[in-house]
């Protein structure tokens, strides 16, 4: 762990905290991008995978005669045969709470859910290769179906996974004092049963693989659509049994990502398995079929919560159990607990909740795995206390934002350990609902809906207030029980002999604009302008050892790691230039891409010249000095940081469409100190774009027998421009006192507050039925049927 | 996501189309704007032997008046329509369905005899068809034929053009100086096929209602004319209660089908939501 304050002030700050237009977009809006698909190496052979039309079933045989006697096609991989080369991918839990299961790369014994892959296909073109998966001939002994997640906890339910003994994967407690005994005295207790529904990604670029075998070095190159270059080295090194040291994973520019790529897939795995095995390059691209069918789900959550207030609206208690469908296999690394566990941890919210219990049930069904998507666990559980704070002030005849201004965590109860044992480090709960109501005109706003209700109309008013963590190191894992460390990552910052700088990181950006945001911030440590500068990420052959992008970390962690490469880096510079200019180092100061001695601006020396020397050799350098320039620094932010927002959503239901419009969408977002304005803009825009869609409109359908009903993007409704509302974003910067830079992550607030604040605004809105929206997505159909039974 | 192997051919005339057609008996697709047949075709829920394109055929492509309707060649693009004079000042109910297409690359590519021959009971083209009791030509080895659009919807996706058939014109009387019209819409996103569509034509003459016509997208297998709500206009004039009335009306003449998109119960609810909506527009644009 690195102390903030040891490490002194940047060089030249005057990068971070400016509107720096993204460095990457030429190249992306331009087409120059270097995605996958764009990479067509000598002999390469195109893949294409068979997948399960069943939910449930025994494999009784595989034949592939007739897809291997087809024109074109070099190969066929079953799951018995690449089980001779990779073993299966077992996701770890250092927790008991974790029931480990196997995730076969190619289906092994049995298939557990519609879409997963039985064999692959190497052939000429995908063509071929479609044609060829359509004549291998599989056949099924089709078994019961689970697709219940209540359901599936029965005895006598048929099992996903026989050596679990259970299809509850995962169970876990989170509590504090005496909640029973609580809820018992409380002057009101709200409960309501909740059911967030399953949604997934839908990246603009579907996932896809490319591998590289080079027989000669015995070394493996896998191209991949994927958030985490790192982790995936590592495990393929353990999966395949070759060294680290001979496989490179490279993710170049990624056309999105949301958490859905930041796990390990199949895919991957038996394009590498079948690259080695043939000596050819083999490249799979995914299409959205595959996409909707195979990429990890997110959410898909029952929760049942009770909160007890009293007679002033103070929190006395929450217990809630929350029980998630995780469908047909725990994924790696994360496992199935990321999903259930992280709902319980955040339940409490920004609130005092003085006593809690959480309970979790993460339940195996035979659907598409769950996996970590843009918030996990945070919007459903934001959600449900948000859904409840508004109930409650419903109950007590108390506004909404009243009775959370009673109840957040107060400025001077920080550091604050939640009851699920977060540490909150100072943060504006506060400070960005009183400036939520002051930038809406909340009072006018509410005076327009008494007019609005007078004349008919259904509008209505959400708040959501949320506290998330964010770059978290290495005290607690990303996910509960995962065996991987991710606490740190690491930057090298380099400077050629001209004077000209790359930045390394372990981290992979996927549209988060981090070559922009880590090069302001490398910009200003070692003193040259961000066009000199160039930031290299996503491959794992050039960066320093690291895992890569999700759990809103990257900013934190690659961005400390920046400041401390940058500031020795600096520390070099001055001593060089000392030496050049014959003057002591603490003397110099910076002036227009020179080193100057103070008071005197005709002595000086240029980066470049400074950068020269430094490669020269002895007679240019102090004496003893290491020639070169360039240093490779690792951060650990040890327990992270917290990040909070308050979002405002003004709806009006349609009274004979029960379709909402989302009028007005206002967020407060506090991220600490900000690198990029314009790029803290876009994050939330997008973020809010992905709520929105989880609110209104997006939901993954399976029939009862696991069929996937939604397997287009015309069934599976993802908002378009047209439906996101214009968005006003303001800003509080509370720098964190724990992190290098006082950053806070912040890509995936968005998510966090959009589903409560809407569902709160639709509740509001219809409160003169007395509905409450219990259920997400609110569709047509779904208010249409509260309406109709409120109205009966 | 890749279709199997098809022949394509791309013919310069209606006669060398149908030839094509001939020689494949029935295991052949007409491919026109594509945009929903392409989608098929690469989900590999059709696979015929060949593709006959016909965007090379410019005989097919074409919006004239005559006598006292408007003529369209199929291979007619929504694009072209939507900015049509002629159609703009003669059928103006089509421009308007026009613009509930898709999106603006979808309506570039997609045509009306595509749109129409597809029969997609949630498509705003056949509903206007409907509406306005227009016809198609049909033109095979045996020549041509004329099918009322009251006798080409049969159901889902499927009219009663034979597989030897092209669809080569669409016909629609020309809607006269001062006929109220509306389409009225709801889908859950901009551009999505209906979840309900209706499609209103009334005359007036006073307060009376001479004709009335309404039809439906999405509220069932093929687009439906409520004839009876019609004639509770016709009977009783365009004032709020007959609206209602025969909005209630409508609402027990579909018989929809539920998916994940929307229930039976809510499509005929809005049936009557539409119905009201599309039939209040419309009078406020009638004269007479």
């Amino acid at each position: 762990m690195t102390d903030p304050r040891s490490v002194g002030s940047a060089a030249l700050p005057r990068l971070v905290g400016a509107r720096v237009a993204r460095r990457e977009d030429p190249r992306l809006l331009t087409g120059q991008g270097s995605y996958v698909d764009d990479h067509r190496p000598a002999r390469l052979l195109y893949a294409a995978f068979l997948r399960s039309p069943h939910a449930h079933a025994r494999i009784v045989s595989i034949d592939a005669s007739a897809a291997l006697a087809l024109s074109g096609v070099t190969a066929v991989l079953t799951g018995e045969e690449i089980a001779r080369a990779s073993k299966p991918v077992r996701a770890a839990s250092k927790t008991p709470a974790v029931k480990v299961t196997s995730f076969p790369p190619l289906a092994l014994g049995k298939v557990r859910h519609v879409g997963e892959a039985v064999a692959m296909v190497a052939a000429e073109s995908r063509y071929v290769a479609e044609d060829a998966a359509e004549r291998i001939v599989v056949e099924y002994a089709p078994l019961p179906v689970v697709t219940d997640m209540e359901g599936a906890l029965e005895a006598a339910s048929p099992l996903v996974h026989e050596e679990a003994g259970t299809n509850l994967l995962v169970a876990r407690e989170f509590a504090r004092g005496d909640v029973d005994a609580a809820l018992a005295s409380a002057a009101v207790v709200v409960r309501e049963r909740f059911r967030f529904h399953r949604h997934t990604a839908i990246c603009m670029e579907n996932r896809g693989c490319l591998a590289e075998y080079a027989t000669g070095s015995g070394t493996l190159t896998l191209r991949s659509s994927a958030q985490c270059p790192g982790i995936v080295r590592d495990v393929l090194s353990d999966l395949l049994d070759l060294p680290e040291n001979r496989i490179r994973v490279v993710a170049e520019d990624v056309g999105g990502g949301f958490g859905a790529k930041a796990s390990l897939y199949p895919e991957e795995i038996a394009t590498c398995v079948m690259a080695r095995r043939l000596g050819r390059p083999v490249k799979w691209i995914g299409d959205r079929r595959e996409d909707l069918l195979a990429t990890s789900h997110a959410w898909d959550e029952i929760i049942e919560a009770e909160l007890g207030l009293d007679r002033d609206g103070a929190i006395v208690g929450l217990r809630a159990l929350v029980t998630a469908d995780v469908g047909a296999y725990s994924i790696y690394p994360w496992t199935a607990a990321i999903e259930p566990v992280q709902t319980i941890s955040f339940l409490p919210g920004p609130y005092r909740v003085p006593t809690y219990r959480g309970r979790t049930r993460g339940v195996a069904t035979c659907k598409t795995p769950l996996g970590p998507y843009r918030g996990v666990g945070r919007p459903p559980a934001v959600f449900v206390i948000e859904g409840l704070m508004d109930r409650a002030a419903r109950r007590l005849g108390l506004d909404p934002t009243e009775i959370r201004l009673r109840n957040f965590i107060r400025d001077e109860d920080f550091p604050y350990k939640s009851p699920s044992g977060i540490v909150w480090d100072r943060s504006s709960f506060t400070g960005s609902l009183l400036r939520a109501r002051e930038a809406l005109g909340y009072d006018a706003v509410r005076a327009e809906q008494t007019q609005a209700r007078a004349a008919g109309r259904w509008l209505g008013i959400g708040v959501a207030s949320y506290v998330e963590l964010t770059g978290i190191g290495s005290a607690i894992p990303v996910s509960p029980g995962m065996p991987i460390a991710t606490g740190t990552e690491a930057a090298t910052i380099r400077f050629d002999p001209a004077g000209k700088v790359t930045a390394v990181f372990g981290v992979a950006s996927h549209g988060q604009g981090l070559e922009t945001t880590l090069a302001q911030i490398v910009a200003d440590e070692v003193g040259v302008p961000i066009e000199d500068i160039r930031v290299v990420h996503g491959d794992t052959a050039l960066s320093p050892y690291g895992t890569g992008t999700y759990a809103s970390r990257s900013l934190v962690l690659a961005g400390g790691a920046a400041i401390m490469a940058g500031r020795a880096v600096r520390e070099k510079m001055l001593v060089i230039a000392g030496h050049l200019l014959e003057a002591d180092p603490a003397d110099l100061v910076p002036a227009d891409g020179r080193l100057a001695v103070r008071g005197m601006p005709d002595r000086s020396v240029t980066v470049r010249e400074i950068a020269r020397a430094a490669y020269t050799g002895a007679k240019q350098l102090p004496k003893g000095l290491e020639p070169g320039l360039e240093a490779t620094r690792f951060y650990d932010p040890y327990y992270g940081t917290a990040s909070n927002a308050t979002h405002v959503a003004v709806v009006e239901v349609d009274r004979a469409t029960c379709q909402v419009s989302v009028l007005r969408y206002l967020v407060v977002e506090d991220c600490g100190r900000m690198v990029n304005p314009l790029i803290v803009d876009g994050q939330v825009h997008g973020g809010v774009a992905q709520g929105l869609g989880a609110a209104l409109l997006e939901e993954i359908v399976h029939d009862d027998h696991g069929q996937l009903l939604s397997g287009t993007l015309m069934d599976y409704v993802v908002p378009s421009a047209c439906e996101v509302p214009w968005m006003e974003v303001h800003h509080l910067e509370t720098p964190s006192p724990v992190t290098l830079g006082g950053f806070r992550g912040m890509g995936e607030g968005g998510t966090i507050g959009a589903p409560a604040a809407i569902a709160n605004a639709v509740a509001d809105a219809l409160a003169p039925l007395g509905v409450e929206v219990a259920e997400l997505p609110a569709t047509p159909e779904r208010i249409f049927r509260l309406v109709a039974r409120a109205t009966r | 996501m890749k279709p199997p192997k098809f022949e394509y051919h791309a013919p310069r005339t209606v006669d060398e189309a149908l030839a094509l057609l001939g020689r494949y008996g029935g295991d052949a697709k007409v491919l026109a704007g594509g945009q929903s047949l392409m989608p098929l075709l690469n989900f590999r829920l059709a696979r015929p032997a060949a593709l006959v394109d016909l965007n090379r055929i410019p005989s097919l492509a074409f919006i004239e008046e005559s006598g006292g309707g408007v003529r369209l060649g199929a291979m007619t693009r929504q694009r072209t329509i939507e900015f049509s004079p002629v159609i703009a000042q003669r059928v103006p109910l089509l421009k308007e369905a026009t613009r509930w297409v898709g999106h603006l690359p979808i309506r570039t590519r997609g045509t009306v005899g595509g749109s129409i021959a597809h029969a997609d009971p949630s498509a705003e083209y056949p509903a206007v068809l409907t509406a306005l009791e227009g016809e198609v030509v049909a033109r095979g080895a045996k020549g041509e034929r004329v099918i009322k659009a009251a006798d080409l919807f049969q159901t889902y996706l499927t009219t009663n053009l034979t597989p030897d058939e092209i669809l080569t014109e669409v016909r629609l009387p020309a809607m006269a100086a001062g006929t109220g019209y509306a389409l009225e819409e709801f889908a859950r996103r901009h551009g999505d096929f209906a979840i309900i569509g209706i499609a209103a034509v009334v005359v007036r003459d006073g307060q009376r209602c001479k004709t009335a016509r309404l039809a439906t997208a999405g509220a069932g297998p093929v687009p439906v004319r409520l004839r009876a709500a019609e004639e509770i206009l016709e009977r009783d004039g365009l004032g709020e209660a007959a609206i209602d009335a025969a909005a209630r009306k409508a609402t027990e003449l579909v018989d929809p089908d539920s998916d994940i998109h929307g229930s039976a119960d809510y499509r005929r609810h809005l049936t009557g939501v539409l119905t009201k909506r599309a039939l209040v527009r419309a009078m406020g644009v009638a004269r007479g």
